[in-house]
């Protein structure tokens, strides 16, 4: 069994990648690459050669391209020492057409074009845009090399980095940090009082010379222990939340700041919202910041995030989904089990239009119309996150749960009507049990299984969230970030969200088999040896 | 009683040979049984139309189908300049069915009153529904047909199974909503690159659905005597799966229909929909409208209309499905 699972996963995740990759082709290679800059206000105020250097440069960090300037090319060669420092400052400076170049330039060029381009890449030249004497805005002269990136390294490279395991090495090794290493400490130096060295039993692994400064640790935040020395990237978002990772767009909480009293690394208290065990290293980030930050910080770990009061996007579509899952369950199977004990009176034929109403439809119109109905009883129509009461989770769950409701009575009917003409339901009618005990006892027992499958996808569907239902009550959920990402031609949020889904409806389809196999006996995945 | 009179037959002075002819026996006709005539389509309609309710919804669904297609004709809308009509005229817009009949005459036209532009709501909303059903109506046939044929051979042959099963893996997970959009914006947002996004992957659910049923079915006995009596592949398909899935296929077209109508809508409403004024579209240009009081009737009557379509095509495609099983025609 192991062994098949373990195939079965393996298979899966392989399906995974071809599904990223054609998700990959699809939105790096069938899409116009300027859609990106829609909504960037940045290169909207660029002008003339500056901008088509943004453009590459933007188009290199989000994974379409390679893009080498010719002064990166000098650099590198300096460094490897095939040049020396004069002849890099006077190669350096080349002018604003190939005419111009004096003899060194010009060398440089020739081999700088001829090395790119058998690599592949295509070099160009923008030539300088003058306005009398002096630059245009953004006009100077610009030399590169740029080479799409092959689907094959894109993949590789994306799969590669999902998992980032934190190291002492992260921190440059020219930067001197003192000793790099991992410290395991019994008390958490962020709950020692600097004045009177109060301490608390608290333990936590402490880096020098890693990304985070803090990798395991426990505080008084739901799941209590935490660590930062793994980190899941699904690929940067470009437009909905700039520069942040997916994963963390998915997860990291939302709303307005928590404060309380901290006492800082120097001893300075506050008020302030800042959680001081997800700083992150900086470069030089102390002395550049002033007296604000040396007067908090005593080292250059000083990017932190903050507390804040909602749950994350995923948090809210999870509370909601599970909710309505187990709300559709529950009352579902005894319904669908009362309409088939019933078939063809007024019981099931009322459940019959409600299955009808529901399938028919459009789910836009049914959403509104619970919406509608709910305002008028007085139920909050819309998710307010900063005033949270239990009363506005209702109606999206009551929009969730209906439909599924709905679902599952029409199979579980189904499969009971189809059930009771067998065999063993004659045998056991005939042995003098009641209706009720042949349909509780036995019926539903072989009815339920497919819809046991069901519920793993049910879910783990819910942490990807309903795009309609949380669009019409304004939840703050994941289901809209894919809808929106497409919206706003966000590629890195659109592979991450596709790899994301993939990978749940892979994983439920297998708990959904194993579930099965534990409730009913008969099914085995593998071929039993005779 | 005529018939149970006995007959002697010395009234006919008639000598034996005269009487009786030898009958030869013949192998071909005592294979032959004799049974009263049965036509399939012929019964499913007489079980349809037994159930008096069908007949009302039938009645339903000509007037549904006359005003889309017929109305507008009529009338001779133009999706052009009929909307935008009234644009310049304030005191044209949102009016209430009363308000706008006093404004513009008695005509049918304004019965629902009018629209963020001035324009008549109940001819939008026809306009809109001959867009809506016209879609789902060739996405529908498209996506049943490549879907049936391919899942017939998908379910037949294990090779083929073996791979499709795995391109069903795949396929299944990229995001739906991507494709369609992709597709949209590729090939930009009018109706047949629309009928080429949902029909692209679309058939390969129902491919799927068509091959687990055959493969039920390709098993049993009859077949496997079939087979060992040579009937070809071909005629195994056509003459003794085929006949069995008949209420299955109608059954799936039953719900395939009234879906494309709702996911055009959902579409249109995250803004991923067509550019013509679909039901979707008035749906979704009319949502603002539903929370200010007086201007409800422009985005219910829409709603209203697509949901009666929906609701009509399920129910005759469900009935018309369960008269398709040969065993309601005893």
């Amino acid at each position: 069994m192991t062994k098949y699972l373990l195939n079965r996963l393996l298979r899966g995740l392989l399906s995974i990648m071809v599904v990223v990759a054609i998700v990959m082709i699809l939105i790096y290679s069938c899409l116009d690459r300027n859609q990106i800059f829609a909504s960037d206000s940045n290169y909207s105020h660029l002008k003339s050669n500056a901008k088509e250097i943004y453009k590459l440069q933007q188009w290199e960090k989000y994974g379409y391209l390679d893009y080498v300037p010719y002064a990166d090319w000098l650099n590198s060669l300096l460094k490897t020492g095939e040049i020396d420092q004069d002849t890099y400052t006077s190669a350096v400076k080349f002018g604003d057409t190939a005419e111009d170049d004096s003899e060194t330039v010009a060398q440089y060029v020739k081999l700088f074009t001829d090395e790119m381009e058998a690599d592949g890449y295509e070099v160009e030249r923008l030539p300088g845009q003058k306005q009398g004497r002096k630059y245009k805005e953004g006009g100077n002269p610009r030399l590169y090399a740029y080479k799409d990136v092959p689907l094959i390294n894109r993949l590789f490279n994306y799969i590669t980095g999902i998992f980032q395991v934190d190291n002492i090495h992260y921190v440059p090794e020219e930067v001197d940090i003192g000793e790099r290493g991992l410290t395991f400490t019994l008390y958490d130096p962020l709950y020692t009082d600097p004045q009177t060295g109060e301490k608390k039993f608290s333990p936590a692994i402490i880096g020098n010379g890693t990304k985070n400064k803090y990798l395991l640790y426990f505080d008084d935040r739901f799941p209590y222990i935490h660590q930062n020395l793994l980190t899941i990237k699904l690929g940067s978002s470009y437009s909905i939340s700039k520069d942040t990772d997916v994963f963390s767009i998915m997860t990291g909480a939302q709303g307005s700041q928590m404060r309380s009293e901290i006492t800082y690394p120097t001893g300075y208290k506050e008020i302030s919202a800042d959680n001081l065990h997800s700083a992150t290293y900086t470069s030089g980030s102390l002395s550049a910041g002033g007296a604000f930050l040396s007067a908090r910080f005593t080292d250059d770990y000083t990017t932190v995030a903050t507390y804040k009061a909602g749950l994350s996007k995923v948090g809210y579509s999870f509370v909601i989904g599970v909710i309505s899952v187990l709300l559709a369950y529950v009352l579902a199977i005894p319904l669908g089990t009362l309409m088939a004990l019933k078939k063809d009176k007024l019981i099931d034929k009322l459940g019959t239009i409600y299955i009808i109403f529901i399938i028919a439809v459009p789910s836009l119109a049914y959403i509104f119309l619970f919406k509608a109905i709910g305002r008028s009883i007085g139920l909050p129509g819309t998710f307010d996150m900063e005033n949270p009461t239990w009363l506005m989770y209702v109606l999206p769950i009551i929009s969730l749960a209906l439909p599924s409701i709905a679902n599952l009575m029409k199979w579980l009917r189904r499969y009971m009507i189809d059930q009771m003409n067998s065999d063993y339901v004659k045998f056991a009618r005939s042995g003098g049990l009641s209706e009720g005990e042949i349909f509780r006892k036995h019926i539903l027992k072989n009815a339920i299984i497919p819809i046991v499958h069901g519920i793993p996808a049910g879910v783990l569907s819910a942490l990807i969230g309903a795009i309609i239902t949380e669009r019409v009550y304004s939840v703050p959920g994941a289901g809209r970030l894919l809808t929106n990402a497409i919206n706003a031609y966000d590629n890195g949020v659109i592979v991450g969200m596709t790899l994301f889904y993939a990978l749940l409806s892979v994983v439920s389809i297998i708990l959904g088999d194993i579930l099965i196999s534990l409730v009913d006996p008969r099914i085995s995945f593998v071929s039993k040896k005779r | 009683m005529e018939e149970n009179k006995l007959i002697n037959l010395d009234e006919f002075n008639m000598s034996d040979e005269e009487l009786f002819s030898r009958v030869d026996h013949n192998s071909l006709d005592s294979e032959k049984i004799t049974a009263p005539r049965y036509s399939y389509w012929q019964s499913v309609f007489r079980v349809f139309f037994r159930n008096k309710l069908n007949i009302v919804i039938l009645a339903v669904l000509a007037v549904i189908i006359a005003f889309t297609y017929v109305y507008p004709a009529v009338i001779g809308y133009d999706a052009d300049v009929d909307p935008y009509q009234n644009l310049l005229d304030p005191t044209a817009k949102h009016l209430s069915p009363s308000a706008a009949l006093e404004k513009f005459g008695n005509h049918i036209s304004w019965i629902l009153g009018t629209g963020k532009s001035g324009e008549s709501t109940f001819d939008a909303i026809w306009y809109g529904s001959s867009i809506s059903i016209s879609l789902a109506l060739i996405c529908a046939a498209i996506n049943m047909t490549v879907g049936v044929v391919v899942g017939a051979i998908w379910g037949f042959s294990k090779k083929v199974d073996a791979v499709m099963m795995e391109v069903y893996n795949i396929i299944a997970n990229v995001p739906y909503i991507l494709l369609i959009s992709v597709v949209v914006l590729i090939m930009s947002a009018n109706f047949w690159s629309m009928v080429f996004a949902l029909t692209v992957t679309g058939w390969l659910a129902i491919a799927y659905f068509i091959r687990t049923q055959v493969i039920i079915i390709r098993d049993r006995e009859y077949n496997l005597a079939s087979r060992c009596l040579g009937t070809p592949i071909f005629r195994i398909a056509t003459k003794n799966i085929l006949p069995f899935m008949t209420s299955v296929i109608v059954t799936l077209i039953a719900t395939e229909i009234p879906s494309y109508i709702s996911y055009e809508v959902f579409l249109s409403y995250i803004g991923m929909g067509l550019k013509d004024m679909s039901l979707g579209k008035l749906i979704e240009v009319a949502q603002d409208a539903m929370f200010t009081p007086g201007w409800q009737l422009e985005f219910w009557s829409p709603v209203a209309v697509a949901s009666i379509i929906t609701v009509v095509l399920y129910v005759v495609g469900q009935n018309l499905g369960d008269a398709s099983d040969p065993r309601t025609h005893m």
